[in-house]
């Protein structure tokens, strides 16, 4: 009970955010925008679902962001060069996780802080792709927005492949034992050495992971429109990270989980357009969603104070 | 373990850090100077001061951040905030730019008050708390601007402090040079230098000893927002504007200068010097790539490839000195007695 | 008879410059409980690291299940069903106790299911059969001590230990709660499970060991079957050597009370009802076991964790201390225990490690004079004998003793009126052990009151003008000067009472 206590208390604020739009502003419910803004935060879901492994296995990923535009450009130009889609996937996620891999072999390998590993790689992904394209959009060949299905079907199929990601995911790291390893690693690493788990590896291989969860987030994106924008996924880093803290996963590693991260990433998106719905300027967004984070950590380190005390 | 030659060592490797960053400007100086023909101008050596002016400031007050182990994301979006603050001071609340200076120095160091406060009051980790406050002030820019608005039209006295030359320097050179000079002897020659190293080397340690602990940290964070907040104005003068999106990125390159200049991501060791030539480093890189025409994004790249190497060779001598250990643990001997540094 | 479980042939350890084991013997035969013995720092707790494989010794060898091993790792030692429990419990504090335990019992592959319904249901089985009353969904991080050690104690018995070491599994524990872990005990030993069991409680291992092993100062002094012991031969034993002559007499004549303590209690850390005197002039040695919250008492007065209940007087005057800051403002020094961490930092000069404690004083506005501290630093160097290239040299570059010396000067600069001293010689070689204790005799000649915590025992008696032992947060009784190494340990065991001739 006091251990979901945090995870629900987010779906409580959830519900009551709802709750407060379904009377003042029953406009936000209208199904088609109300589909469209969910699925176009799908691939951030994925995204989140990466740096909530990161998190707790008390790392630190913020180069998502630039994984994100390079696995999407990369994708896009095999898509436009007529390749088969599933050559297109296996490229997206296997860039995405080769550059998970170099920040893993930093971090795990080097024993470098993943702050700066994270930041100098973001920097230097993000500098490439632009050296690279110049701001210029890929344009991708007709019938692969949404995968040549109608709208609709799209978008609810996009929806339904973040939701089995997450699912997925949420599955592993309670019912397999590598999620428990990435638990364990974050809980305590020399307590997880002396049980037999190897911390590096484990290290590594939730940067790898996340990688290619991006790269996935990254194609899931490229379907949705007729064109890949280099700069796309800027801020994504943060935005994942405030969903996760937002969601209960504490910055000290070992703690949290994914249906808390899946409920703070929807309190955090349903913010911007209730803030239109309910005639607040919507440049308020960024601001609301540090107050969010600030807010988030600070009832974690009260809550944490009060527990010691 | 640790092993004492591993400490004079570590002395040394110090050092000549700063030696080896000051042989790389050097080159980059020859290099570029034979490569473009208008680097080597004065005129081109103004434009690269007054373009590391806003970073440099970042920079120094980073330092004694990262020497107490801590870090500070949250100063490019500080430094938006302020700027677009002054701005509105100025234009819509009637204060002249010298009154919107003074306050907007005020709001800095409280804004930075904040993170220290949150850090050392809760015990929450710096990292996720300036994160907070790095989305926090840049969204307070974009809506007190409603994310358009710009500030332009200041009068040519203020615009002097970021455009001019004064006693053959540009303004804003004499800001940054009286702000290292303030910062190298207050990291190098007072006890609050000291309390900044202590606490990054062992933070405990520092507590049993007496040293008010949390007092310097929220210090050190609260010099941080008052150093933005000065960043702001010079930024603003130099271009003539402040809109919500000054200083994007900002706080990445004063973390890449501070730690390119041999102070430790783990807090403890470095230098205000090394952190002035790392400045300078990644200023006349970015200038003179430009000047033997490569694109921006090549100086981009390059620096985020410096911050690795940095980094790499920061852990460089712990990792041989634990090989070492691990060698001298196989061999069964016994351990060395102490060298002389 | 059976080959030994496990066998350990002259193990060496060492580190840095002290040598914690110095080639000990050790075997272990299948279905017995051997119980290991020795004062604190006698070499135990790197002994059974070295078993748990947690620790690589420097030589010797080890010969499990007929192999000859020259180091473990943990997961090696897993493998030969080696598994420990130690005092500090190594749980994950954010997982379950399902969790923990499932954790511990497999080893399982990445891949693998973890099957939550049977886990739950092993967890409660297994505690049942340790007695613990714990539900298995509990976080760790919400049980107490002895609830922690219950659930180590679970796993190891769910990971079908064969060789199983208890390092002071009963000192946070009821009496109830020992028998119950006892009767475990027993019944691991008909299973022919055989147990390392580490206890200062004497009378648990009479009740359950076979034989015992003495360890003193990193050596083995001799294993033999309990049946032919008593309490007198293993005190013995332990303390071993004579209280020699080594120890400076004391010249001193004690002066008037300087901090006097009136039911200090501090709930936090465990400590109650402190009643006790220290005078100008007198070493007060602060005897007792591990954990018998002597520590604690001197963080208490040094303001680290400040006092909850009761009266600290300092020259008769009640004042509270909430902060090292205060502690100092009141001429109240505490050179720590873990010198390595507290005491000195290692990567600074030993210059600015000595002036460390008197900035406001010695840096008028803050403002750092070299010269002035260089000065500073040569004055303790000479006086107290610090062995050390220059003041210019990093706290790291230095033996245990000198730094030991460093942590002193820095104190002492700030010319205290209260001196405390948390085992001040431990780790550190006998030339540097004879200055400090000549240093402690001059200070408390020139009128310094001194409060030494120490678990050397012969240093407790050499040193002490009086010999205070807590036992389990409380003040057990003070003792004259001149008692013996016999009195001092009945008292800190707690079996005054007990006691027939």
């Amino acid at each position: 009970m006091n251990r979901s206590f945090r995870e629900w208390s987010v779906w409580l604020v959830l519900a009551l955010v709802l709750g407060v739009l379904a009377v003042l502003a029953p406009a936000f419910f209208d199904p088609q925008p109300l589909l469209s803004r969910l699925t176009r935060e799908a691939p951030t879901l994925v995204v989140a679902c990466g740096i909530t492994l990161v998190i707790i296995s008390r790392q630190i990923d913020i180069s998502v962001g630039s994984q994100f535009a390079v696995c999407g450009v990369l994708a896009g130009f095999l898509a436009a060069a007529k390749l088969p889609f599933a050559v297109v996937l296996v490229a997206a996620v296997g860039a995405g996780a080769l550059l998970g891999a170099i920040n893993g072999l930093l971090v795990a390998g080097l024993r470098l802080p993943s702050i700066v590993v994270t930041l100098a790689t973001m920097v230097i992904a993000r500098e490439a792709l632009r050296w690279w394209r110049q701001g210029q959009f890929v344009n991708l060949p007709e019938g692969l927005q949404w995968f040549g299905m109608a709208q609709r079907t799209g978008q609810w199929t996009l929806l339904g492949f973040a939701l089995l990601v997450l699912v997925s995911m949420a599955f592993g790291m309670k019912h397999l034992a590598a999620g428990r390893f990435v638990y364990a690693v974050g809980s305590d690493a020399e307590a997880a050495r002396l049980v037999g788990i190897r911390p590096r590896i484990v290290t590594f291989g939730v940067f790898v992971l996340v990688g290619a969860l991006t790269g996935l987030a990254a194609l899931m994106n490229m379907v949705q429109s007729p064109q890949v924008d280099p700069k796309s996924g800027a801020g994504l880093e943060l935005r994942a990270i405030a969903a996760a803290v937002v969601g209960g996963v504490a910055i000290s590693g070992g703690r949290g989980s994914l249906w808390g991260v899946f409920g703070g990433l929807l309190l955090l998106v349903t913010i911007n357009p209730a803030l239109t719905y309910l005639h607040v300027a919507p440049y308020w967004e960024k601001a609301i969603q540090g107050a969010i984070i600030l807010l988030a950590v600070v009832a974690d380190g009260v809550r944490a104070r009060r527990i010691n005390e | 373990m640790s092993k004492p030659s591993f400490f004079s060592r570590t002395r040394g490797w110090w050092r000549s850090h700063e030696a080896v960053l000051l042989v790389v400007l050097l080159a980059e100086l020859v290099f570029f100077s034979s490569a473009g023909r208008r680097f080597g101008t004065a005129d081109n050596f103004f434009d690269i001061a007054r373009h590391s002016t806003e970073i440099g400031l970042l920079a120094l007050v980073m330092t004694p951040i990262i020497l107490t182990g801590g870090i500070d994301l949250s100063v490019g979006s500080l430094l938006g905030l302020c700027a677009v603050v002054f701005g509105k001071l100025w234009r819509d609340g009637g204060c002249s730019p010298g009154i919107a200076g003074v306050l907007t120095l005020g709001l800095g160091t409280l804004a930075g008050l904040l993170n220290g406060g949150l850090i050392t009051g809760l015990r929450l980790p710096p990292l996720i708390v300036t994160l907070g406050t790095y989305s926090l002030f840049r969204g307070l820019a974009e809506a007190l601007t409603h994310g358009a608005d710009t500030f332009t039209d200041f009068p040519a006295s203020f615009l002097f402090l970021g455009q001019e030359t004064w006693t053959g320097l540009p303004a804003q050179a004499w800001v940054l040079m009286v702000a290292a000079v303030g910062f190298w002897l207050l990291v190098h020659r007072t006890t609050f230098g000291r309390a900044f190293c202590a606490i990054g080397w062992a933070s405990e340690g520092a507590r049993y000893a007496g040293i008010p602990v949390r007092a310097r940290v929220t210090l050190a964070y609260g010099l941080a927002g008052f150093v933005s907040g000065l960043a702001a104005i010079i930024y603003t003068a130099r271009l003539g504007q402040a809109k919500a999106d000054a200083g994007t990125g900002y706080e990445l390159f004063a973390i890449t200068a501070v730690v390119l200049g041999g102070t430790s991501i783990f807090g403890g060791a470095g230098s205000i010097h090394g952190t002035l030539l790392g400045v300078a480093a990644i200023g006349v890189l970015s200038n003179g790539l430009v000047h033997i025409h490569q694109p921006r994004e090549v100086a981009g790249m390059l620096t985020g490839f410096l911050l690795l190497l940095a980094l790499a060779v920061s852990v460089l001598p712990q990792w041989l000195s634990s090989l070492a250990i691990r060698r001298r643990a196989a061999q069964g001997s016994q351990s060395s007695p102490p060298s002389t540094p | 008879m059976e080959p030994p479980l496990l066998q350990l042939n002259h193990i060496l350890k060492s580190f840095g410059a002290v040598r914690a084991l110095k080639g000990v013997s050790f075997s272990l035969r299948p279905g017995e409980v051997h119980a290991l013995l020795g004062e604190n720092g006698a070499g135990k707790s790197t002994l059974i690291k070295v078993i748990a494989g947690a620790h690589s010794p420097d030589g010797g060898e080890i010969v499990i299940g007929g192999e000859r091993l020259s180091h473990l790792t943990p997961r090696l030692a897993r493998h030969h069903g080696i598994a420990c429990i130690y005092q500090q419990p190594a749980l994950f504090p954010d997982l379950t106790v399902a969790e923990n335990i499932a954790l511990g019992v497999q080893q399982p592959k990445f891949h693998q299911r973890m099957r939550w319904g049977r886990q739950t249901l092993q967890a409660r089985e297994l505690l049942k059969r340790v007695g613990a009353k714990i539900d298995p969904n509990a976080e760790v991080r919400s049980l107490s001590m002895p609830e922690q050690q219950l659930v180590e104690i679970a796993k190891a018995l769910g990971a079908g230990a064969r060789i199983l070491i208890m390092d002071e599994p009963t000192a946070s524990l009821t009496r109830q709660e020992v028998e119950l872990l006892l009767a475990v005990v027993r019944d691991l030993r008909t299973q022919g499970v055989g147990i390392i069991y580490i206890s200062h409680r004497l009378e648990e291992i009479f009740a359950v060991a076979d034989r015992v092993t003495v360890l003193r100062d990193g050596e083995s002094v001799g294993t033999e079957p309990v049946a032919g012991m008593d309490e007198a031969t293993l005190i013995q034993r332990m303390v071993g050597r004579q209280v020699s002559a080594i120890y400076p007499p004391s010249e001193s004549e004690p002066g008037p009370v300087v901090l006097a303590l009136r039911g200090v209690t501090c709930r936090a850390s465990g400590v109650r009802d402190i009643d006790l005197d220290v005078r100008a002039g007198e070493v007060v040695g602060l005897s007792g076991l591990v954990g018998a919250g002597r520590t604690e008492l001197a963080r208490i007065l040094f303001g680290i964790t400040p006092a909850d209940a009761g009266e600290i007087q300092l020259f008769g005057k009640a004042v509270r201390i909430q902060s090292p800051q205060a502690a100092v403002e009141h001429g109240i020094a505490y050179v720590p225990e873990d010198r390595r961490k507290h005491g000195v930092i290692l990567d600074m000069p030993i210059a600015a490690n000595l002036t460390m404690a008197v900035w406001p004083t010695f840096f008028p506005g803050a403002w750092l004079r070299p010269e002035a501290e260089r000065l500073h630093a040569l004055e303790f160097i000479r006086d107290l004998g610090i062995k050390t290239p220059g003041p210019q040299a990093l706290g790291g570059a230095l033996s245990g003793g000198n730094q030991q010396k460093v942590a002193l000067g820095r104190w002492l600069a700030i010319r205290p009126r209260l001196l405390i001293l948390d085992e001040p010689t431990q780790g550190v070689d006998v030339g540097a052990k004879a200055e400090i204790h000549r240093i402690i005799r001059r200070l408390a000649k020139e009128g310094l009151a001194v409060l030494m915590i120490s678990s050397d025992l012969p240093e407790v008696l050499g040193m002490s003008d009086r010999i205070a032992v807590m036992r389990e947060g409380a003040l057990a009784g003070v003792l004259p000067g001149g008692a013996s190494a016999h009195e001092v340990m009945r008292v800190a065991l707690g079996q005054t009472q007990r006691e027939a001739a």
